[in-house]
């Protein structure tokens, strides 16, 4: 039993937020055009092998687990990655002949999301890409996004560009199963966790050097608790994040009702941090020039995929732990 | 990171829930009084006679010198077999007096006092808290005048749970008068049957006397007693709340799952006026769900930092982030069952087990004010694990 990340655990971890940090930087999101995973950002991450990280050896991917792919998705939350990463990622596990896979692993080609909404749907990620992924619980749909009419709606979460879909037609493919519908909630519920996480850094850093009143802000408890909270939230999602992945992993027979509480509670430490965040920051907080309103626009984004407060609530009233 | 128990540990999850079992009272704890007393001590001797004592304490000191994970197991499976509950007047003994004797205590005194309390002879209380020095412990007053080879203690202490029931009790008290603060303190194991020393009941909201005013009139403990060294009392007594805000929680934490599932059994029975059951009612139903959730997660952040605690050999600071999100679910548990029982939750006749439910409302104050309020809970997060800048 042990629930951090140990060893080459590590390693992936350090690995991953180089990467990113080179690759996705959550500054892009301050200049123009910053939607969507760009194609040579994709060919970069694909020629890493970062989108395969769960994927069986022979079928090209690194032959890891859960956890790494977790690992992952948390440094990407750091940065506000697009959602075309994780859908890319998410189709790489999908059970697809291994043409379309060895494409979709290398990223020569993009993957965009959809999921439902109302009686129609929202695509997050580029227009430009060539497949759409829906995924259910209990398995999902590959489309090809040339038979796909889409309208363009405006999009509050500059990471992604968003678009509506009233209907689709026949999928090129179907899945079954519940695997890439666990690695989807474990991706955005580690993204949450990761803008839950910088949302405190960013508090922290500067209650330690911001003064009022010839004071530091972070001396104030009124400063000081609402922090302590916020850890306190981060380390309760955090600590179930691993245990869900670790559980997805070992395949226990209880991961499902793991990973439903994980995202639950990684929803709320994001939006409840980055909200906090902002206004502990004053002023300086709203402005369009900081990182606080991007944490809290795409945790709300993130927020409402792979489970939201409702669905989740309702699924973990019934349901069981094991030992 | 993996979940794996070891292959001892199955076994011993396997042995403890066998005799538990076959031993666990059978009877229900008095609520009150010297026979509540009476029922802990005696289910701590069965305890110590079948081997199952001391979970925590080194096997060389006569404990089980468990692991932290089997100790969470041990009260995994307590809570299962619904045994006593440890939070009763043996816990300062077991939790924290004992343990405070085996890493500062001499020979003799180690000696004298750790099979008693092992074997539930011997009852502990906490004399730390004064009239005022609550949160802030390091300003007590409470005075101790070394004459010869006795130190004469004069003074008073507020809040001692379980004074009346104890044997011993760990006493700090102020040795140099011209000290200030967290110097001049010292650590002594006061024999509560001592001449000058007065009991005076605390009457609490729950309508219960477990705590109490302590009052010393020229109370003479041999010098002997003292646990580290004169003068070095708080290197000692923070070495006493380590052990308190340690592990002496984790049965609360394991346990408020099992409690949500209690809360959620209950609405499913209880009828609104409409005729529909509380549980469908979505208000009630997404709260219960939300602690739930809290719930879990409070067990994988327990089995977290144990098995780090396991590794390191060392306690994080993260217990008090622990106390601080089990206090708040506490609460937030009982106010949704406030909710569901409506006028039934305010019919209470001072008997715990009368209305265990508003019992618990009550409690979740004394939970998140006792062994350090939330708000220092909060002070100390800010300080240890996020290192913002002292607001003091
Ligand atoms: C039922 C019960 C049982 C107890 N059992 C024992 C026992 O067996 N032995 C023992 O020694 N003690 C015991 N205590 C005492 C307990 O540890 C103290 O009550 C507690 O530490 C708070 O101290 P206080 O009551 O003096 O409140 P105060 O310290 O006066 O606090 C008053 C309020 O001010 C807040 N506050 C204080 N300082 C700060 C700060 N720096 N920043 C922000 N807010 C602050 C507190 O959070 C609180 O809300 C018990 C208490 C209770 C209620």
């Amino acid at each position: 039993m042990y629930l951090a990340p140990e060893g080459d655990e590590l390693e992936i971890v350090n690995a991953a937020s180089d990467f990113l940090v080179g690759t996705t930087p959550i500054s892009r999101l301050h200049e123009a055009g910053c939607a969507d995973l760009a194609p040579s950002a994709r060919e970069a991450f694909g020629e890493m092998g970062w989108f395969a990280l769960a994927v069986p050896e022979e079928q090209g991917g690194s032959g890891l687990s859960a956890v790494e792919h977790t690992l992952f998705f948390r440094e990407a939350g750091r940065q506000c990655a697009p959602v075309d990463l994780l859908a890319q990622c998410l189709l790489a596990n999908a059970d697809l002949d291994s043409g379309l896979r060895e494409d979709v692993i290398a990223g020569t080609a993009g993957a965009a999301l959809l999921v439902p909404s109302g009686a129609s749907w929202r695509l997050l990620g580029s227009s430009e890409a060539r497949w759409a992924l829906l995924v259910e619980r209990t398995g999902g749909a590959v489309y090809s996004m040339d038979a796909i009419a889409l309208q363009e709606r405006p999009a509050l979460d500059p990471t992604n560009s968003l678009h509506v879909a009233e209907s689709l037609p026949q999928p090129m493919h179907v899945f079954e199963g519940p695997t890439v519908w666990q690695l989807g909630q474990l991706a955005v519920a580690a993204m949450l966790v990761g803008i839950a996480e910088t949302a405190l850094d960013l508090i922290v850093e500067y209650a330690k050097v911001r003064e009022t009143f010839g004071r530091k802000i972070g001396s104030y408890q009124a400063v000081r608790h609402p922090c302590a909270d916020m850890a306190v939230r981060t380390e309760a999602a955090r600590s179930q994040l691993w245990y869900a992945a670790t559980a997805a992993k070992e395949e226990r027979a209880d991961a499902q009702v793991h990973l439903d509480a994980a995202k639950h509670l990684a929803n709320l430490a994001a939006m409840s941090n980055s909200d906090t965040s902002i206004q502990l920051h004053g002023g300086i907080g709203v402005t369009d020039e900081h990182d606080c309103h991007l944490l809290l626009k795409h945790a709300m984004t993130l927020s409402r995929l792979f489970g939201g407060k409702r669905d989740l609530l309702g699924r973990l009233l019934k349901a069981q732990v094991a030992d | 990171m993996d979940l794996h128990f070891s292959e001892a540990d199955h076994e011993f999850r396997a042995r403890a829930r066998t005799w538990l079992k076959a031993h666990v009272p059978t009877d229900s704890r008095p609520a009150h009084g010297e026979a509540s007393a009476r029922f802990d001590r005696d289910w701590q001797r069965k305890l110590y006679e079948h081997g199952w004592a001391g979970v925590a304490w080194p096997k060389e000191y006569g404990g089980l010198g468990l692991s932290g994970l089997q100790q969470v197991i041990w009260y995994e499976e307590l809570a299962r077999a619904q045994a006593p509950h440890h939070i009763n007047t043996t816990y300062v003994a077991m939790m924290h007096a004992g343990p405070t004797l085996i890493t500062r205590g001499t020979e003799e005194q180690k000696a004298f006092h750790l099979p008693r309390i092992l074997s539930g002879e011997a009852l502990w209380c906490q004399g730390f808290s004064e009239p005022n020095a609550g949160s802030d412990l390091a300003s007590l007053k409470t005075r101790g005048v070394v004459d010869g080879d006795v130190v004469v203690v004069t003074g008073s202490k507020m809040w001692t749970t379980d004074a009346q029931h104890a044997d011993y009790q760990e006493l700090l008290v102020r040795t140099d008068p011209q000290s200030e603060r967290h110097k001049g303190l010292t650590w002594l194991i006061c024999d509560m049957r001592l001449p000058g020393i007065d009991i005076k009941p605390i009457r609490t909201m729950m309508q219960d006397e477990h705590v109490n005013s302590v009052f010393y009139d020229e109370v003479r403990i041999p010098l002997s007693n003292v646990v580290g060294e004169v003068g070095g009392g708080w290197s000692t007594a923070l070495a006493t709340l380590s052990f308190e805000r340690g592990l002496g929680f984790i049965g609360d934490q394991l346990e408020l799952y099992e409690r949500v599932n209690r809360v959620i059994d209950l609405a499913e029975q209880v009828e609104f006026e409409d005729g529909r059951r509380a549980i469908e009612d979505s208000a009630i139903s997404q709260r219960l769900a939300a602690i739930k959730a809290d719930a879990i997660a409070i067990r994988a952040m327990t089995l977290a930092d144990i098995a780090e605690t396991d590794r390191t050999g060392m306690p994080g600071p993260k217990g008090s982030m622990m106390k601080l999100l089990v206090t708040q679910t506490h609460k937030a548990l009982s106010e949704v069952v406030g909710e569901i029982l409506d006028w039934d939750f305010l019919e209470f006749n001072g008997d715990r087990s009368n209305n265990p439910w508003i019992y618990e409302y009550l409690w979740s104050w004394i939970f998140s004010i006792s062994g350090g309020t939330s708000e220092i809970q909060r002070e100390i997060t800010a300080d240890r694990v996020l290192g913002l800048p002292r607001a003091r």
